[in-house]
């Protein structure tokens, strides 16, 4: 209990803040892994939000097609590279050593590191804007075209490469943490799940990540030192580009999903007060979606004439198996479960149903032909979102709400969660169903304009939905604020958890532990709670079940 | 019960190797992406070197797209000999033999140093740069990463000195060393590939 | 508190119910093709069959396992604070839903692999070849007069082509019936060809020699556009397509062809 008390005083203010400024504490960089990416989903949200506003009717003028290109490739960045990724570590970096009981990370100070290469990046990302516009060939950047555009290519390509710096690192970090500082007692095999998901997003982070480096590092050599990489007048190919950005970023799509499917597969046995259902087919579906990931690159790329269609389309069939047989799990913790529906489950169960959405509708285009209509149109788009928002984003606020009492000390208030919830799976439908329709139809993406007009109605519906969207973010401010307005007030384990981190107070000291319970199987407080355990293994608990 | 995480004693590797494993098979991974682009540019073009690509106002510029290999070949000599003197650096370290070990670090830093020099003077002579086709392209991108990998490696080697001249490292303590002559084999490796690559199985008509 | 839960299942019912229902009643209605806009290919036909098939694999999947997750949520929701039986796992069952999927994708990927066998068959050398540009940000459709295709056309040297500009959108026509092999190049960026009810795209790439083929079966005028982003005015590159019966199009290349040859002659 060796909390050094710092006075409250007004001159406290500049030690708390160079405190957060050198902080190499694992909990209060996970906090600002949080601050630092909620501020980019709102920042990636505005943009969305100009976006859907231009296309909200046809032959729309509210943006020229210059700014348009400009602003959903910072939509998209943002999103990814800088909100979603990195949220990852936000909770990876707060629970995984407080769930396998270790008292920081393995490497603090490049835990440090990691984070404090995001805020530049961030902000040479955004630069651009004051340089004659940002980075507007996609986040895919697709060479040629990415080879000719503005200076703000080039500031997208130092950002990205600073952030693939920032993710590999932690990733390591992450890797020999779950390896090396487990507690006694916590086998692999005993380790959460949320944490199992960590372990493979970080292997598909130091594999693929450095990939993308070369590929960008190619394109800046390009852009600056007259390369040939992609031009093929000086004997370059311009699908190389697309082979190794796709080599990283399918892989990364899995990066942008697993650690949600982890925090849900923490929420759902809480809140149904079972053991998560085949923990270890469960972790093996984990391997297996991360092996897939790296086999299944190309299906981006059907439309190019030049990949192997039936062999990725094949691989990218099989990614549903291991997936199924997670989602089949998640259900079968429910059945004869003991449901309860505050508001982390009922993201956890907006993640399974919307997920559900965009993993089926992905498996569209792996039927190859199939994909030849829906390639770059809306129905991509509607994936994109339901996989990314309906799964990432709903496991997100449903991490959010359920760790909040750990982080903070405070508890979000209940009605203001389910308020956002319903908001917000109600505008998320709204506002990405109909993309489904008008990308069937044949609405390419990526167009500033249309002058179909029956595409009007649609697309009208999906602005609604996206400010919608906006609105259900007002209830959850609400709570937040709210939430800090009081003491801090909760126990060490309000939702009756499963896991280390209820073992200690909300929030947990500098040390993380002054006592750690004894750990038989991947429950500990709840064999604790139950009596199970003692000093023998519980049968229920033993090696070798599904 | 104390907390635990940190005062385990776990056999075999430390965390500090480990995370250094971990971080060089990302290495390993970024010089695979841009060994893949090399490929698939020799398996396009018409021939290897590809002087069909070569403009009207490259070729009265003089420029011609081939490599002198006499330097390089010097060169990998060189490196590999530095992988051996570091290695026994390490070995002298083992036994406790500082000042052994500083004299080879010194050795292998001064190789190191003599190869980036010689393929600086390399670059200077050869008849063609890197905007001259894919070929010049993936030339220079493929060694150049290799030589600041080398320059990060003499870094490396460098603090390594100054710190063993600072009386650190002894018989039971000498993590970084093992660490840095790792990090410099590496390096090694990934040149012994690319010689060959390049001016091996490179030529194709 | 009890009594806070069920109401809040109640309302998670009630929304998923709606968007369950929404879902199915929007894709319903969209159209009798059930989304897809109407296959005027041979090629588009099976291309739309095998999307119906996934689409009705997709629907089984979505109505089994949402029907088994609103089952859950509504039947297992806490009636009192006994603990429930503790079940680990059960590995009969992990085979049966590993199998199942495998199956499932196996069916799957067979009838795709047919269908692309089917669809991505090479032109012969008697085929009408139009040769397309695509550049920033418009198109140029060229007709090699020596190789119309079967018809009867007015045949004759040099070629004719159809250039659009930013302000006016070109027209692609193609004879109805027959089979049509379509060139691809680019000298700029990466764009792609795409016309919507052939219910298929292909990329215009620089550095490649991308082409295809379709057998209209159905004349009328058909929108169609870039798909790939190219740059400022990547929304604008539209174009359409007019299937024509073979007197038609050759009327109409005839037409284009002295119109072309008078621009020729003149210095
Ligand atoms: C979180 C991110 C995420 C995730 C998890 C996924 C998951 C999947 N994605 Fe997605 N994808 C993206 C993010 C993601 N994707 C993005 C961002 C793009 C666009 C990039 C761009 O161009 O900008 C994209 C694009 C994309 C394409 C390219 C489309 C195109 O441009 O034409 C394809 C093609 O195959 C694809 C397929 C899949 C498949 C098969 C899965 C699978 O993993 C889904 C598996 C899940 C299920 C199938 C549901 C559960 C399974 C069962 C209930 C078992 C029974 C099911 C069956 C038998 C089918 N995705
Ligand atoms: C995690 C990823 C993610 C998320 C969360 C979102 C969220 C949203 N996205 Fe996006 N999107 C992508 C990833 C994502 N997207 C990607 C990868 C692409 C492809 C880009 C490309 O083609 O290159 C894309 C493309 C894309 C398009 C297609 C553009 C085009 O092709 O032309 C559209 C169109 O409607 C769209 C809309 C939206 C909307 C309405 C939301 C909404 O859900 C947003 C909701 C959020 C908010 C509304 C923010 C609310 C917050 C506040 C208001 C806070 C207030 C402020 C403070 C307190 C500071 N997105
Ligand atoms: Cu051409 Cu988009
Ligand atoms: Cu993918």
């Amino acid at each position: 209990m060796a909390t050094i008390a710092v006075p409250r005083t007004g001159s406290a203010f500049r030690p708390a803040v160079l405190d957060w400024l050198t902080t190499v504490d694992h909990k209060k960089l996970g906090i600002l892994y949080l601050y630092f990416t909620m501020f980019f989903f709102a920042v990636g949200g505005i943009l969305a939000l100009l976006v859907r506003t231009q296309l909200a009717v046809a032959d729309s003028t509210f943006v020229s097609n210059d700014a348009y290109n400009q602003i959903f490739t910072m939509h998209a960045s943002a999103m990814l590279f800088l909100f979603i990724i990195p949220i990852w570590a936000a909770f990876g970096n707060y629970i995984v050593p407080l769930q396998i009981g270790a008292v920081d990370m393995a490497f603090p100070r490049i835990n440090a590191l990691s984070f404090w290469l995001l805020p530049p990046a961030g902000i040479l990302m955004f630069s651009g804007f004051f340089f004659g516009g940002s980075a507007d060939a996609g986040w895919t950047a697709y060479s040629p075209l990415a080879r000719n555009t503005g200076t703000g290519m080039d500031l997208w390509i130092i950002a990205v490469i600073l952030l693939g710096i920032s993710s590999t690192i932690g990733a390591a970090n992450f890797l020999v943490t779950m390896f090396r500082m487990r507690a006694p007692g916590m086998t692999m095999f005993r380790m959460p799940v949320f944490c199992w998901n960590v372990l493979v997003t970080s292997i598909l982070q130091l594999l693929a990540t450095p990939v993308l480096a070369a590929a960008l590092c190619m394109l800046y050599i390009d852009r600056n030192f007259g390369g040939s990489f992609f031009d093929p007048n000086g004997g370059g190919n311009v699908i190389l580009w697309q082979n190794v950005f796709w080599f990283y970023s399918h892989p990364a799509v899995y990066i942008m999903i697993l650690p949600g499917m982890g925090i849900v597969s923490e929420i759902l046995p809480v809140f149904a007060r079972k053991p998560l259902f085949g923990y270890k087919a469960f972790v093996f579906a984990t391997l297996g979606i991360g092996g897939l990931g790296f086999s299944v690159w190309a299906h981006h790329m059907f439309t190019t004439g030049a990949v192997l269609k039936p062999f990725f389309g094949f691989m990218t069939f099989m990614i549903g198996v291991p997936t199924g047989v997670k989602i089949f799990n998640w259900l079968a913790t429910l059945w004869r479960g003991s449901i309860t529906f505050e508001p982390p489950m009922l993201f956890a169960l907006g993640f399974v149903s919307m997920f559900l959405i965009g993993g089926i509708n992905g498996t569209y285009s792996a039927a190859v032909p199939v994909d030849f209509a829906i390639h770059d149109t809306y129905f991509v788009v509607a994936h994109i979102h339901y996989v990314l928002f309906g799964g990432s984003v709903f496991a997100v606020f449903g991490g959010l709400y359920y760790w909040f009492p750990k982080f903070f000390g405070r508890r979000l208030n209940d009605k203001l969660g389910v308020t956002q919830f319903v908001l917000m799976i109600v505008g998320f439908n709204l506002a990405f169903f109909p993309m489904h329709l008008l990308g069937l139809d044949g609405m390419p993406r990526r167009i500033a304009t249309y002058n179909e007009a029956d595409w009007e109605a649609l697309n009208m519906a999906s602005t609604i939905g996206a400010f919608l969207i906006g609105v259900s973010m007002i209830p959850f401010l609400i709570a937040v604020v709210a939430a800090f307005m009081r003491p801090k007030d909760q126990p060490d384990d309000p939702w009756e958890g499963n896991t280390l981190e209820w073992a200690t107070t909300s929030p947990p000291p500098v040390h993380n532990f002054d006592s750690l319970p004894e750990i038989h199987s991947e429950r500990p407080l709840f064999d604790q709670r139950h009596g199970i355990g003692g000093h023998g293994v519980h049968p229920a608990t033993g090696e070798g079940r599904g | 019960m104390a907390a635990h995480g940190a005062v385990q004693h776990r056999q075999g590797l430390s965390n500090g190797m480990l995370g250094f494993i971990l971080f060089v098979a990302s290495e390993v991974m970024f010089f695979g992406g841009l060994f893949a682009a090399y490929f698939i540019a020799r398996a396009d073009a018409p021939s290897w070197p590809p002087t069909e690509l070569l403009t009207e106002e490259q070729l009265a510029a003089g420029v011609e797209l081939h490599l002198e290999w006499v330097l390089p070949t010097i060169a990998t000599v060189l490196l590999v000999l530095s992988s051996v003197t570091i290695q026994i650096g390490v070995m002298q370290i083992q036994r406790g033999n500082r000042t052994a070990l500083m004299w080879w670090l010194f050795v292998s830093i001064v190789l190191g140093l003599i190869f980036l020099a010689m393929q600086m003077y390399d670059y200077a002579q050869l008849p063609f740069r890197a905007d001259d086709t894919i070929f010049g392209t993936t030339f220079y991108t493929l060694t150049g990463f290799h030589g600041a990998h080398v320059a990060g490696g003499v870094i490396f080697m460098l603090v390594v000195l100054v710190r063993s001249a600072g009386g650190q490292f002894d018989a039971g303590n000498h993590e970084a060393v093992e660490a840095c002559s790792f990090y410099w084999h590496f390096v090694d490796v990934v040149w012994l590939a690319l010689f060959t690559t390049l001016y091996i199985v490179g030529p194709r008509s | 508190m009890r009594n806070a839960a069920r109401r809040l299942t109640h309302r998670f019912v009630l929304i998923f119910s709606l968007v369950l229902l929404g879902s199915l009643l929007s894709v319903g209605a969209a159209s009798a093709q059930f989304g897809q806009p109407k296959p005027v290919t041979e090629e588009a036909d099976s291309l739309h069959t095998l999307y119906l098939l996934v689409t009705v694999a997709g629907f089984i999947v979505f109505a089994l396992v949402t029907g088994a997750l609103l089952y859950m949520v509504v039947r297992y929701r806490r009636r009192s604070d006994e603990l429930p039986p503790q079940t680990h796992g059960n590995n009969l069952l992990e085979v049966i839903w590993t199998t199942i999927p495998i199956v499932i994708v196996l069916f799957l990927f067979v009838s795709s692999f047919v269908v692309l066998l089917d669809v991505e068959e090479d032109a012969e050398p008697e085929d009408l070849t139009v040769n397309v540009t695509g550049f920033q940000f418009s198109w140029e459709f060229v007709y090699d007069l020596a190789d119309l295709g079967r018809g009867e056309g007015p045949g004759g040297e040099g070629t004719v082509s159809v250039i659009g500009t930013g302000s006016e959108e070109p027209l692609l026509v193609i004879p109805v019936n027959e089979p049509v092999e379509f060139k691809l190049t680019s000298n700029d960026v990466i764009h792609s060809f795409y016309v919507r009810n052939f219910l298929y795209k292909l990329d215009v790439v620089p550095g490649l020699d991308n082409s295809f083929k379709v057998t209209a079966h159905e004349t009328g005028t058909f929108e169609a556009q870039c798909a790939e982003l190219c740059g400022l005015d990547h929304a604008l590159m539209r174009f359409q397509v007019q299937v024509m019966e073979r007197p038609d199009f050759d009327a109409y290349i005839a037409g284009l062809a002295s119109e072309q040859l008078e621009q020729a002659r003149v210095p």
